[in-house]
């Protein structure tokens, strides 16, 4: 049999990989393969052991069990995205000395990649003056020009305002976008994960609890904890089953099959989001403005939702 | 205040007319001053660097007996030393007890706790993420050490400044270690306290003049290099 000489090579893989900090096991029997052109997204709660799993994937900490397999050089773009005391663009050329770069390239270097992020017009501004959404982008700059086989950042949008990381995000997709590198970002907002990810890595308690393309484990998401983490925050129980649902399945409609009390109403920019009591569960949804008041009694439909089997002491305790 | 005048008076004939003991004096001064600061540096920064940056055994304790050599006494190092010294002790062979090289080898040894302390807080103190980029970007410990002494040259420079300081006014370990000999290893600091004990104050408030006109020079060139990239900061920051 002879290999598939299309596929694009394999640039990163774990296999089993256990890591610990401080004597604890943060990331479990982690498997991956990464290939070339590949962007994958790092999705998990606070604690889950992505930033620990990132460090292990660069070699930056040693693992416990397992292996990691690198082929070709690995940059890591840090979350504290700390500048030296100089300008802009000597900043991206120290990065780029580090990285072993001959001086006669690292200028050129230095602008494209600033080029690329839209910052070439602060080449000669001292970092010291930058403000938090410049700084991210000329830390990605760094990172992006010393054109590493594999790119790992971690959570390269934290601490931005919401305009600003919505700019900042829409410029990175196409700069992060490489046919010859292999891509991992860390984030922890679903909104940047569905924006960048070619398949999504969901890490639970320091497991892969889901690994795939955003839109299949949206709609298709393995298990309940990996559901509720994705964003199905309703719950009904229906017999042996639970239906989990997102705010877009739920609809209000004078003759839908369910009533519901309202519990909460909480205003947003373009509706107001309720939370609804029903006999057999709490959904939410999205309804337009000025929306029903709570206290009130309304009439819901569901279209959509991922039915899991309820586990045995809940269906007892909701029965009874 | 007489003899405030007085001595104020005569610090500047003697400068002024270039009297060959003070030019003598200074000269010696200088040469201890520049070697022991130099050689404290050459060996007190590379230290002061592994124990603010590195992780590694022992680094607790080096950190403390650097901080605690701040206070070291002179005059307890003088008088170990010079016993160190005597012809029958172990560092006999060596020759040092009332010289020059002597009294260098007491300064740099008073400067080299200064050097080092300072520097690992002054190292310390630059932002851990960018230390960390570096190394994730494939900085080797020389592009780290040269990136932390530079993200750190304020602090840096005091710690050489505050080495420089302790060389030139230091009297206790000269004294011992040197024998205080006029014309060899004697100092301006040295030979202010040998005035001061011949009665000669308005001579020993010369010295000191020249000797305080001596630091600020050389403190104040120091400081210059020190701020040279702050003024520059501060001037890029302020039309935004």
């Amino acid at each position: 049999m002879t290999p598939d000489t299309d596929a694009p090579s394999t640039l990163l893989s774990a296999s089993a990989l256990c890591v610990q900090r401080d004597g604890r096991d943060v990331v479990r029997d982690v498997d991956l393969e990464l290939r070339a052109g590949e962007m994958l997204v790092l999705l998990g709660p606070n604690g889950a052991g992505k930033s620990t799993l990132l460090d292990a994937l660069a070699g930056m900490l040693a693992a416990s069990r397992g292996r990691v397999q690198r082929s070709g050089r690995v940059a890591v773009a840090l979350q504290s995205p700390d500048l030296a005391r100089r300008s802009v663009a000597q900043n991206v050329e120290l990065a780029l000395a580090w990285w072993g770069v001959p001086r006669s390239q690292r200028a050129t270097r230095a602008r494209t990649a600033l080029a690329e992020l839209g910052v070439d017009h602060l080449s000669d501004r001292a970092a010291a003056t930058l403000s938090g959404g410049e700084r991210r982008r000329v830390h990605l700059a760094r990172a992006l020009a010393v054109r590493p086989d594999v790119l790992l950042l971690d959570e390269p949008f934290a601490g931005l305002d919401a305009v600003t990381r919505a700019e900042l995000l829409g410029d990175a997709e196409s700069a992060l976008r490489s046919a010859a590198r292999a891509t991992i970002i860390v984030v922890h907002d679903r909104a940047e994960a569905w924006a960048l990810a070619d398949r999504l890595l969901v890490l639970l308690d320091g497991r892969i609890a889901a690994t795939g393309p955003p839109r299949e484990l949206l709609e298709h998401p393995p298990t309940e904890a990996v559901a509720r983490f994705l964003g199905f925050n309703g719950s009904l129980t229906e017999g042996n089953q639970t239906l989990l649902t997102r705010p877009a399945h739920v609809s209000l409609d004078a003759e839908g099959p369910l009533l519901a009390l309202v519990v909460r109403s909480i205003p947003l920019e373009d509706g107001v989001r309720l939370e609804l009591q029903l006999d057999h569960g709490r959904l939410f949804t999205v309804a337009p403005i000025p929306g029903p008041r709570t206290g009130e009694r309304v009439r819901l439909r569901v279209d959509g939702g991922v039915r899991f089997r309820t586990p045995v002491s809940t269906r007892t305790s909701v029965s009874g | 205040m007489h003899f405030l005048w007085e001595g104020l008076r005569q610090g500047v004939q003697l400068i002024l007319h270039g009297n060959s003991y003070i030019v003598q004096l200074t000269w010696v001064t200088i040469r201890v001053a520049a070697i022991s600061t130099a050689v404290a540096s050459l060996l007190g920064l590379p230290l002061g660097l592994a124990l603010g940056l590195g992780r590694f055994r022992g680094r607790r304790v080096g950190l403390t007996l650097g901080n605690a050599g701040l206070a070291l006494p002179p005059v307890m190092l003088g008088l170990v030393l010079s016993l160190l010294m005597f012809p029958q002790a172990p560092l006999g062979g060596l020759h040092l007890l009332f010289t020059l090289n002597g009294v260098i080898v007491a300064q740099t040894l008073l400067a080299f706790p200064i050097v080092v302390a300072l520097t690992a807080a002054a190292v310390q103190a630059v932002p851990a993420g960018l230390i960390a980029q570096a190394r994730a970007l494939g900085a080797g410990t020389r592009h780290v050490w040269l990136l932390a002494l530079r993200e750190a040259r304020v602090g840096v420079m005091a710690a050489v400044i505050a080495a420089l300081g302790s060389a030139l006014s230091e009297v206790g370990a000269v004294v011992l270690v040197g024998g205080n000999i006029e014309g060899s290893d004697q100092t301006l600091a040295s030979a202010a306290l040998e005035q001061v004990d011949a009665g000669h104050f308005a001579q020993a408030m010369a010295i000191g003049i020249v000797l305080l006109g001596l630091i600020l020079l050389l403190a104040g060139a120091l400081t210059v290099l020190q701020q040279r990239g702050t003024v520059a900061r501060v001037r890029v920051r302020a039309p935004s």
